[in-house]
């Protein structure tokens, strides 16, 4: 007979150790969950030190500075264009985590378009007022303020495409492009517009636009990433996380603040991205696509072009990001481990920045002074 | 918050006891914030939907009866707001373009300028 009692007993006290292990468990989630709500971190603004130089609408136009407040001017600018329905803070995310940081500590006049957040009048906003407004602008801008008659620009997702399409417009005034995740052939699987078109949906009223609401969007965004579009499932990933310490708690939480603020959307942009560069029309491919009344030439584009795709991405398909190949021949094509997100503000970001980097330090083209 | 140690091993039943007041202490910590800081109930709400978003609610659709529909005369109004908001922009152009206008005339006489006749001497 053991001395420890009987093996009803045992198995009862075995129970209720596990039991108490388990309460345990879970109340330390929830102190650390109180911490995370109630310690000051950097959420929902830029990490690095700007200044406004231009406002347009809700558009501001930011120029990072230095650590003594001063604009950086040794190497030639750089203009970070952003998804206008997306907060712009994702590639200035957090101190030591900033893609635009890293590139201005490279030494370049950096400046970010934060295109803001659309009223109610912005839903008649198209593909013209976004490429031949406010991003000639802020190009005119910056080359004004800098003295220069080309500068960079990197495009992000679907910033990505405003900028190819403002530099198959204005190419004298670009000096080198980076496309980051951005889709180019419309049919590829994959991505909001591809299933919207599987889904038979018509997309957005271009006649009559709405302001498309941010939780609409976002619910679009949710569709692609499996297991986020259910509140039990968002509640169950974040039960789990809660194991992590305070501190990458807080870093998921700045992610958080970005991934889960995304902006409304102009209807009729939202229409014509559709109706043009969407499944079947695919005019970016097809070289059928107009901004305004103007047909964009692809073949305008000389100047050297980098496009970073994500193996990962479910936004922007990375064979959709790829075929930049087809219509800019000469471009550059760099495919990274990761998400969409992942490769622009992820753990594993430093290979973009530092291609990125290398890639607008090189050769010195027409235009730049 | 960290567990009271004690020097002797405690029963399972005074462990127990301790969770249950450590559990009273949580609670009473997250119903401190939550009348004390008004923020707090925004992301404990949005923690609740699986969202650590901070700074404001976790985007959700309105009730579609809160959305009033829009009379002719509020999208006449919207489409005469986007379009100073478009002037606006041209406006900048404009600007610029003077700028730059003004840049070359300043740099064309400097060019252009004949050199002066030289004095007879």
């Amino acid at each position: 007979m053991n001395d420890a009692g009987p093996e009803p007993e045992r198995d009862q006290e075995r129970e209720l150790e596990a039991l108490l292990e388990l309460s345990r468990r879970g109340r330390a989630k929830l102190e650390r969950l109180h911490e995370v709500l109630t310690t000051p971190g950097h959420y929902g603004t830029g990490a690095t030190p700007a200044a406004v130089v231009y406002r347009e609408n809700k558009l501001k136009l930011l120029r990072l500075l230095d650590e003594t407040g001063q604009p950086r001017d040794g190497r030639p600018p750089v203009l970070f264009v952003p998804a206008p329905v997306s907060r712009y803070f994702i590639i200035d995310l957090l101190p030591g985590r900033s893609f635009a940081g890293y590139v201005a500590a490279a030494g370049f006049d950096v400046y970010i378009a934060d295109f803001g957040t659309p009223g109610r009048e912005d839903r008649f906003a198209d593909l013209e007022y976004y490429v031949e407004g406010l991003v000639r602008r802020c190009v005119r801008t910056i080359c004004a303020l800098t003295r220069n008659e080309a500068i960079n620009v990197v495009g992000y997702c679907l910033g990505g495409t405003l900028s190819l399409l403002y530099s198959a417009l204005h190419p004298e005034t670009v000096r080198r492009l980076v496309l980051l995740t951005t889709s180019v052939d419309g049919d590829v699987e994959g991505g909001i517009p591809w299933v919207a078109h599987r889904m038979g949906l018509a997309g957005e009223d271009y006649d009559n636009p709405r302001l498309v609401p941010a939780a609409e969007v976002k619910s679009w965004f949710e569709m692609l990433a499996p297991g986020s579009n259910s509140t039990l499932g968002r509640v169950s990933d974040l039960w789990d996380r809660l194991d992590d310490a305070p501190d990458r708690l807080r870093e998921v939480r700045t992610m958080a603040s970005w991934v889960d603020d995304v902006v409304a959307a102009p209807g009729r942009l939202l229409a014509e991205l559709y109706r043009k560069l969407g499944p079947g029309a695919n005019g970016l491919m097809k070289r059928t696509v107009t901004v305004g009344a103007q047909r964009v030439d692809f073949a305008e584009i000389a100047m050297p072009v980098l496009s970073v795709s994500a193996e990962k991405d479910t936004i922007a398909p990375a064979a959709g990001v790829d075929a930049v190949r087809s219509i800019v021949p000469h471009a550059e094509i760099l495919r990274l481990p990761g998400g969409h997100v992942g490769i622009v503000a992820g753990r594993s970001a430093a290979a973009l920045w530092k291609r990125t980097v290398e890639f607008l330090g090189g050769g010195v083209s027409p235009g730049e002074t | 918050m960290a567990d009271d140690k004690t020097t002797t091993d405690p029963s399972l039943i005074e462990r127990w006891l301790t969770e249950q007041q450590q559990w009273q202490r949580t609670f009473l910590t997250y119903m401190d914030s939550m009348v004390k800081n008004d923020d707090f109930l925004v992301h404990l709400g949005n923690a609740l939907r699986g969202s650590l978003l901070a700074g404001k609610a976790y985007p959700t659709q309105p009730p579609p009866s809160a959305s009033a529909p829009e009379t002719p005369s509020d999208d006449r109004l919207d489409q005469i707001l986007f379009a100073l908001r478009r002037l606006e922009g041209e406006v900048h152009d404009l600007k610029l373009t003077l700028d730059e206008l003004k840049g070359e005339r300043k740099q064309v006489p400097k060019k252009t300028r004949p050199p002066k006749p030289r004095e007879p001497q």
